[in-house]
């Protein structure tokens, strides 16, 4: 009998009828419906109740995951955050992206969290970073965002959670994105760090150090840092110099000695300067027992500044107190001497700076007091009279207040924050050095007085190692990944196929012929450039570290020339194919001329030789880019060293002179392209001079070689006779040796025409 | 106080008058009041100025917020030397005329061109993707 076939009337009938198959209903749910629900028995009725109770949990101790039903509300104990604590497996997070986490202790723990909105909650999270912080992360890098003194300040973010409910700016945090403290996001926040900003007036950022050499920075701060992380930071170098901490509690002090007294002071009589005992008495006594050192030039000079919208103030306290102090009579007079040498202690101390810098810091305070004192509040940096008057009458100036300024100025430091300068910003690097090193010179000579340039030092922070790896949640169907800045998604899949040989054209084996090529100079180029490096590096290296440097650049070197020569496996250099297809791209030809001061005179050699065989196949290929001249000073210097053997060979590459002299030799193509090139016939020149040094100086050479020096040179003469001078290029250079070197092998008279042709 | 020697930085320039050329053309001239990380500025009292040959006209403004990105390039104005200029002040509604006919001409002369290259089976190619000056 279904439900549906019985009609709904008010039958008693029907509804027994339907009582019954309640019944039968019900005798599918004994424990709601069945035996335990009829049950008047209020004894059996609470023991059944109690064997309910104790099922979830007995169930629960035997095995986690199962009972999750009864659970969901569960250890009320627990908090939120430390179950999701418990989600998250990988415990050594290294990406900041990305929330806390936590090594669990019983990784048995079901998630019912997660029917929490938990990702909305941004006082959640914040909550999170509570507990969390207050424990050992060893490798852990959100700490690294925040402040140098770690320990204490999140004892301080214990203390006051309200301050971290709300975001600071209107930015939310969001998972994925760096933390909020880390950046800098709209405006200057309202809530300054007032004391501290009262440093800043006095000593503004950045830092003006005439530093001769780069000096590196401590780390005290991670990577990032907002502004308002730098000013709350009371030892940051970034500030300037240090205040003592004497000071920032005495100003807090006084800032709130002034909010308090603030109507009582107002009612002090405005004289210029001068204060009565009784007067001084009350402001002493205002500010407190505690601080006994209170200074009224403190007052009047610090609070001045502090305190620009109380206006009422700064008439009052602008005035110069320095001629006000002997006026006042003995009795008092012993309390105030006492406290006259007070503003030595809180002046900050400069002893440490540079003397520029000195200046600069006094002179700020010269004119923010002259500022105060005219109740104008322009920064005239032009100091002329003209300049101050229009400033004067402009009443829209200075809308942008100082520490809005600081605070830009802060982010543009921030931004050229870096690890390794040299690699960041290279060319500004270079570029100051070249002038300092110009300056250095000037000086050296003794140039009138100096120009004292200030030098931007941009902060250096330290390189910290982070290998991120994604975080991976328990509990979840395979693994989910966040992705997140520092870790993102891989969304393409980008397989590179290579195509078999048999399809190419002979084009495309051409292109692909240069496109190796090109990458070969590539490979090569940032070879060079790391070899070239090694000098600096040497320099900064601990001494241990050295040999492995050496040993590294030698490396480097080694691949540099079997990339240039190819790798022939045969143990002579077979062709010199690869060489040539380098040469024939005009990076290849600045290449090979910047590598050449790194190779052994053998390799050096070597090139050289290549070159000379090829030269004319060069010198076509070159002649759109004229490249070719570069090389010619790294030749020369490798000429310097080569023995004369060498030398001669060379001459012969170069000419393409056959060893014997026969009588009719055909025109000398060879010969001709080089000396109609300026490369090539100043190349020639070079190594016919060098030779010729090489003859002069060495007094007993081979015989060998000396015949077949001589025969080349006679050989050569002849050529460079027979060509028409105006065939010749012009070559770069004209070694002077070259007259003396010819009057050995030709006479007088072609002598002369040689010297009208050179 | 130098801020930041040896970069450019826009904090020495506030509170000053200066020049501001935006990507569309138009040429501002206002005090410096305000400045950010991006180069956002704030003018007060600015004017901007049309030039049409020798003659040029100003449109009081007001106060401007420009956002960093539109600015091609800004410079200081030498308030002595602002008044010595060749170039011949007049009224705005005249420099709007001027300004059309300008405009006029070279349009029409744009119009002559693409006809004439049409004729040849040429193209030129459009500029979309550049900015329009």
């Amino acid at each position: 009998q279904s439900l549906e076939d019985c009609p709904l009337d008010e039958d008693e009938d029907a509804f027994q009828g339907l009582g019954e198959e309640d019944e039968d209903i019900d005798q599918f749910n004994d424990d709601t419906f069945g035996a335990g629900a009829v049950d008047d028995d209020w004894q059996e009725a609470h023991e059944r109740l109690a064997e309910l109770e104790d099922k979830p949990v007995a169930n629960r101790e035997q095995d986690g995951p199962g009972g999750e039903d009864s659970d969901l509300l569960g250890e009320p104990e627990d908090t939120l955050a430390e179950r999701l604590t418990r989600l998250v497996i990988d415990s050594e997070l290294e990406d900041p992206a990305i929330m806390q986490a936590v090594q669990t202790k019983v990784p048995t723990q079901q998630p019912g969290g997660l029917n929490s909105s938990i990702w909305d909650s941004s006082a959640v999270l914040r909550r999170i970073r509570g507990p969390l912080l207050t424990q050992e992360m060893p490798s852990v890098s959100v700490l690294d965002y925040a402040l140098p003194q770690r320990p204490p300040q999140s004892r301080e973010e214990e203390r006051d959670p309200s301050e971290r409910a709300l975001p600071r700016r209107s930015s939310s945090p969001v998972i994925g994105s760096p933390p909020v403290r880390a950046v800098p996001i709209g405006t200057p926040p309202k809530q300054a760090a007032a004391p501290n900003f009262n440093q800043q007036i006095l000593c503004p950022k950045p830092v003006h150090i005439r530093a001769t050499m780069p000096q590196r920075y401590p780390a005290p701060y991670g990577e990032r840092m907002s502004p308002n992380q730098l000013c709350n930071v009371p030892n940051s170098s970034l500030l300037g110099h240090p205040f003592p901490h004497s000071v920032s509690p005495v100003l807090t002090h006084l800032q709130r000695a002034q909010l308090l007294g603030g109507a009582q002071l107002c009612s002090l009589p405005c004289q210029a300067g001068r204060m009565s005992p009784s007067q001084f008495a009350r402001v002493s006594g205002l500010v407190g027992s505690p601080l006994p050192s209170v200074n009224p030039k403190l007052l009047q000079g610090r609070v001045g500044q502090m305190m620009s919208p109380a206006s009422g103030f700064r008439a009052f306290f602008g005035a110069p107190p320095a001629p006000s102090q002997p006026q006042h009579p003995p009795g008092p007079a012993s309390h105030l001497q006492s406290l006259r040498p007070q503003p030595q202690m809180f002046r900050p101390d400069t002893t440490h700076l540079h003397p520029q810098h000195r200046r600069l810091l006094h002179q700020r305070q010269q004119q923010s007091r002259n500022q105060h004192r005219s109740l104008n509040g322009s920064v005239g940096d032009r100091g002329g009279h003209r300049s101050s008057q229009q400033e004067r009458k402009d009443p829209y100036a200075n809308l942008m207040l100082q520490r809005e300024k600081d605070w830009v100025s802060k982010i543009q430091m921030m931004q050229l924050q870096s690890t390794d300068p040299y690699l960041d910003d290279y060319y500004y690097q270079n570029y100051f050095q070249k002038l300092e090193k110009l300056a250095a010179a000037q000086e050296v000579h003794g140039d009138g007085p100096k120009k004292e340039r200030t030098k931007l030092i941009t902060p250096q922070v330290a390189k910290l190692e982070h290998t991120y790896k994604p975080v991976q949640f328990e509990g979840s169907l395979g693994k989910l990944t966040v992705s997140s800045v520092n870790n993102p998604r891989k969304m393409i899949d980008a397989v590179v196929t290579s195509r078999s040989e048999d399809d190419e054209t002979k084009e495309k084996q051409v292109r692909d012929k240069r496109r190796q090529t090109l990458v070969t100079i590539e490979k090569t180029y940032s070879l060079l450039l790391d070899v070239e490096d090694y000098e600096r590096r040497y320099l900064l290296s601990l001494e241990g570290e050295r040999p492995a440097l050496m040993g590294e650049r030698k490396q480097k070197i080694c691949d540099m020339y079997d990339n240039l020569r190819g790798k022939a496996p045969g143990q002579d250099r077979p062709s010199d194919d690869h060489f040539m297809q380098i040469m024939c791209i005009r990076k290849g030809k600045r290449l090979v001329a910047r590598i050449l001061p790194f190779l052994s005179p053998e390799q050096a050699a070597d090139v050289l030789m290549a070159t000379a065989r090829n030269l004319p196949f060069l010198i076509k290929k070159d002649a759109q880019d004229e490249v070719l001249p570069c090389l010619l000073r790294p030749f020369s210097h490798v000429l310097y060293h080569l023995p004369l053997g060498t030398v001669t060979s060379l001459v012969q590459q170069l000419t393409n002179l056959p060893q014997s002299a026969t009588a009719s030799a055909p025109t000398n193509l060879h010969l001709t392209a080089v000396l109609q090139n300026k490369f090539g016939l100043s190349l020639l020149y070079l190594v016919l001079s060098r030779g010729e040094e090489l003859q002069s100086l060495d007094a007993n050479t081979e015989l060998m070689q000396d015949n077949q020096w001589t025969e080349l040179m006679l050989m050569a003469t002849r050529e460079l006779l027979r060509i028409p001078q105006a065939a010749l290029a012009k070559p770069v250079s004209t070694p002077s040796n070259l007259i003396s070197l010819f009057s050995r092998y030709v006479d007088q008279q072609k002598l002369n025409l040689l010297e009208t042709k050179l | 106080m130098n801020y930041m020697p040896g970069t450019a930085s826009l904090i020495q320039d506030i509170d000053k008058k200066h020049l501001v050329l935006l990507r569309d053309g138009r040429t501002l001239i206002g005090y410096l009041r305000s400045i950010d990380q991006f180069a956002n500025l704030v003018l007060h009292q600015t004017v901007e100025r049309i030039h049409v040959g020798k003659k040029y006209g100003d449109i009081p403004r007001g106060i401007f917020v420009v956002r960093g990105e539109n600015v091609v390039l800004l410079g200081e104005i030498d308030l002595e030397k602002e008044s010595d200029t060749p170039l011949q002040q007049v009224s705005i509604e005249e420099i709007l005329e001027e300004q059309r006919v300008e405009q006029q001409a070279k349009q029409e002369s744009e119009k002559l061109k693409m006809q004439a290259l049409k004729e040849r089976g040429l193209s030129v190619p459009r500029a979309d993707t550049l900015d329009e000056y």
